[in-house]
């Protein structure tokens, strides 16, 4: 912005600039008057003064293109500063244009009445009578003169020279002198002994004598005295003339000098008359317009400077407007204006301090709410929070993986849509659903339910959330998967009796099984072979189921016992292999379907191959006619961490969904013979494995089972 | 008009010159050389007007010999003539002041101009100035001198076209 280039904040300087103005006008002025010796510097001070003009007129010029700008673009304080420009150049320009229009209407009825017709016959009468009076001098000198030539008539040079000073003495003359038309001087006679040579002619002089053959003028060339030059020629001789020089005298060269000069003065003051209008019209237009033009470009300064505070404001009430708290103004002047802007920013202080501890405020709730967040994130337990109408606000990464659902992507829906779109969890959803709705206080419920990986068993509580003011603003429901809980507690509790059998009830086995051989052993030949017969059968009898009583107990504590796993590195897919080379003579036929592509596992080999068998066997006991196998083997990724699936499909009788929920659990079986341990053990020798087992449910074709073990990666641990 | 006086000095070089050289030569004096020129005056009738009216007019004559360079050649020798020309209304005569403060009166004005046609140098060029073989330049130019008017009358001398007195410089080349 031009306004912001030409600084000019200081008193000084503007001082100084009139200070200047009024020195340039004030020797203008003086300039005019005829005797001043600035009268040289006249059209320089004209020229300097109209630069100067000029200058100014730009600044103005500037200044106000600069504020046309600001009044386009609307900026802060333009209308204000325009209202009061318009203002301050009208109250300069109307007095100053009067005075200017009467001072010019003074200044010329002034100087015409300097001249009138009286002054001017006056002069000219004056100028005239003295003319008039040199002119009857001059005609009495040349009737003198032809009288002193007429003397000289016919005379030789040598009586010339002789008569010449009689008639000198004779006459009023200063001198007299004769020459030859060649300019030759025959004779001369002065007043003045110094002067040996005349005053002769010049070469003008010379020209008029020469076309008129006589001059006569007065000669004012000399300073001190006018003389009256009079040539004649000498009667009968045409190629001499006489000179005589007639002094004037002082008084009445005095008095000519005089008129001539107020002639002079007069004349030139007429002749300058228009020009000597139009100079002081000029000057006090220049005047006028260094005047105006340096108090409307001070105007122009000081209104801004005025302004300035307000603009301030108004920019600062719009940053504020805005959001930009951090205004400060600058105070300037320590007057109401000052106040106004101290005020301000006072106002803004209070307000960005106020920001800022409501903002301190809300990131202290934000980094609570992160906390509260991270450790929801982090928690077991699935968490899931609703709003007043249950729609799900809030879901944990535990919920994900107890449920196997991204709860947190359905956040603004209830769990109705949600059991929509996961018909194989909709039952579990719905009774969440009606629990939350029903409930007005804590609640807490086990639901099962067949997840994806088999049964699950979820613990769930509930509580509805309630606003000062009493009103039901949303619940939150917790919720644990606890199948694995239930699992080691019913392996603890089956643990505690496989102990308790081998000790209360293996220790008699072995008494009861001897005393029986010991009755048979006594007995057998003091008894009647009928009886003997009867004893023998009934021993036997007894020790068979002794000893099955044994084995039972056997594999009861077998199974409740800790494993020793002999653990290795091998490829799950050639134990396989091994154990189905096993049954290819028992008529079963196998399906393999390997996908997988890296198969390598870190498992106890004697374990798995019981595992395999295990299964295998399960399947051809539960399978009538021909028996048939499916096993595919895949890799899965569930938790960030590979899998190696397994699943082994029979074309059996298939599971029901009583036995789906205990199908592992020991003593658990559908089959006349068997110990029902087969498939607890199983599942007992994954878990080991940091593996899982299930019931595929969705197999209908007969019984499936899915087996995954964490597949073996290089640099991981165990 | 303030745009007038701001363009001036452009307006002054557009002067059609109503003063013209005529000649000018260099002629070898007694002691050295010596510049005669010969100027043509010619007064607009508002210069005759003001002259009769008793304002005097003055001129100054320019003298210079200059080598030519460039653009502008050193000036090996200057010389400024004054000659003033005034009317005395009571004996009907022109006065002519000449650079030595001698007064000439002459009955009539061409007379006077006659009399300022051939300035008359003070100052005689020393031949040790001039060096043989080698080429100068003579300039000569008579301004008209406004600031010698009275002082109403000088803006519109500079800025009136009858006031333009002034001759053009006049340059002739010189072989020594």
């Amino acid at each position: 912005m031009a306004y912001s280039k030409i600084k000019l904040p200081a008193s000084a300087s503007i001082l100084l600039l009139f200070g200047f103005v009024l020195l340039s006008l004030q020797l203008m002025s003086s300039a005019t008057q005829e005797s001043s010796e600035l009268g040289e510097l006249y059209s320089w001070l004209l020229v300097i003064n109209t630069l100067g003009s000029i200058i100014l007129l730009g600044l103005v010029a500037v200044n106000a293109y600069s504020l046309v700008r600001e009044l386009k673009k609307k900026e802060a304080g333009s209308k204000l500063t325009t209202r009061m420009i318009s203002l301050f150049v009208l109250l300069a320009l109307a007095p100053a244009a009067i005075v200017f229009y009467f001072s010019v209407q003074f200044l010329h009825q002034g100087i015409d009445s300097w001249f009138n017709v009286e002054i001017d016959r006056a002069m000219d009468d004056a100028l005239e009578l003295s003319q008039s009076s040199l002119a009857q001098r001059m005609n009495w000198h040349i009737k003198q003169t032809r009288q002193i030539a007429s003397k000289l008539n016919n005379q030789s040079e040598t009586s010339i020279a002789l008569e010449i000073g009689n008639l000198w003495r004779d006459s009023e003359a200063m001198e007299i002198a004769v020459f030859s038309s060649q300019g030759h001087i025959v004779a001369s006679s002065s007043a003045n002994p110094s002067d040996i040579l005349p005053h002769l002619p010049d070469e003008q002089v010379w020209l008029q004598l020469r076309q008129n053959k006589e001059y006569y003028a007065y000669d004012a060339s000399d300073t001190d005295q006018m003389v009256a030059r009079i040539i004649e020629p000498i009667a009968g001789d045409q190629s001499r003339f006489v000179q005589v020089l007639y002094p004037v005298p002082v008084r009445v060269t005095d008095l000519a000098d005089s008129i001539e000069f107020a002639f002079i003065r007069y004349q030139e003051m007429t002749y300058l008359r228009d020009s000597l209008k139009t100079s002081f019209s000029l000057i006090l237009l220049l005047v006028l317009l260094l005047s105006l033009l340096a108090a409307i470009w001070v105007a122009f300064i000081s209104i801004r400077n005025i302004v300035a505070p307000v603009k301030d404001l108004v920019k600062g009430t719009q940053a504020v407007a805005s959001g930009d708290y951090q205004q400060q103004l600058p105070i300037t002047n320590q007057d109401d204006l000052g106040f106004l802007v101290e005020s301000f920013n006072q106002m803004t202080k209070r307000i960005a301090r106020s920001r800022d501890e409501t903002r301190i405020a809300g990131l202290e709730v934000e980094n609570q709410r992160a906390y509260l967040e991270t450790i929801l994130a982090n928690l077991t337990a699935g968490v899931i929070s609703f709003d007043g109408n249950f729609y799900i606000r809030t879901a944990n990464q535990a919920a994900y993986r107890i449920l196997h659902i991204p709860v947190s992507h359905f956040v603004g829906q209830t769990l109705l849509t949600l059991s929509v779109k996961h018909a194989e969890l909709a039952d579990i959803l719905i009774v969440i659903q009606g629990l939350l709705e029903q409930a007005d206080d804590i609640w807490e419920q086990r639901i099962v339910f067949l997840g994806p990986n088999g049964r699950q068993e979820l613990l769930c509580r509930g509580t509805p959330l309630f606003s000062q003011d009493g009103k039901r603003v949303g619940a939150v429901v917790v919720f644990d998967d606890v199948t694995d809980l239930i699992q080691a507690q019913k392996n603890a509790a089956w643990g505690e009796v496989a102990r308790r059998l081998a000790h209360e009830i293996k220790n008699p086995l072995t008494p009861i099984q001897l005393s029986a051989e010991r009755l048979q052993h006594k007995l057998a030949k003091e008894l009647p072979d009928t009886s003997a017969e009867f004893l023998q059968r009934g021993t036997r009898t007894i020790v068979q189921q002794v000893e099955a009583m044994k084995r039972m107990v056997d594999d009861f504590a077998e199974y409740a016992k800790p494993s020793k796993k002999q653990v290795e590195r091998i490829n799950l897919l050639d134990l396989i292999q091994e154990v189905l080379a096993l049954y290819m003579q028992s008529g079963v036929v196998f399906k393999t379907a390997f996908s997988s592509h890296r198969a390598i596992v870190e498992v106890d080999p004697v374990s798995i191959r019981q595992v395999l068998h295990n299964l295998i066997k399960n399947a051809l006991e539960a399978t009538s006619e021909k028996c048939q196998i499916e096993i595919k083997v895949s890799n899965v990724v569930r938790n960030n961490v590979e899998y190696l699936e397994l699943g082994m499909y029979d074309n059996g009788n298939g599971l029901n969904a009583e036995q789906i929920e205990t199908i592992f659990e020991p003593y658990v079986t559908s089959k006349a013979k068997g110990t029902g341990l087969g498939l607890a053990i199983v599942k007992k020798i994954i878990e080991e494995h940091g593996g899982a087992i299930w019931v595929d449910t969705s197999y209908n074709d007969g019984a499936g089972f899915v087996i995954q073990l964490p597949v073996f990666e290089l640099g991981k641990k165990p | 008009m303030l745009l007038w006086l701001v363009l001036l000095p452009a307006i002054s070089c557009a002067d059609p010159s109503s003063t013209e050289i005529r000649h000018a030569e260099l002629i070898d004096h007694h002691d050295g050389y010596q510049i005669e020129t010969e100027i043509d005056y010619q007064l607009s009738a508002t210069a005759k007007e003001a002259l009769d009216k008793g304002i005097p007019l003055a001129w100054d004559v320019y003298l210079e010999i200059r080598r030519p360079g460039f653009l502008w050649g050193p000036t090996l020798y200057k010389d400024k003539l004054r000659y003033t020309l005034q009317y005395h209304a009571l004996l009907k005569q022109y006065a002519v002041k000449d650079p030595r403060g001698n007064s000439e009166m002459f009955l009539t004005l061409t007379a006077a101009l006659n009399f300022m046609s051939l300035p008359h140098p003070i100052r005689v060029i020393d031949y040790q100035l001039l060096e043989s073989g080698k080429r100068y330049q003579l300039a000569v130019r008579s301004k008209f001198n406004r600031e010698q008017l009275p002082v109403p009358l000088r803006p519109f001398a500079y800025l009136d076209s009858r006031w333009f007195l002034s001759s053009s410089w006049f340059l002739w080349p010189i072989q020594k």
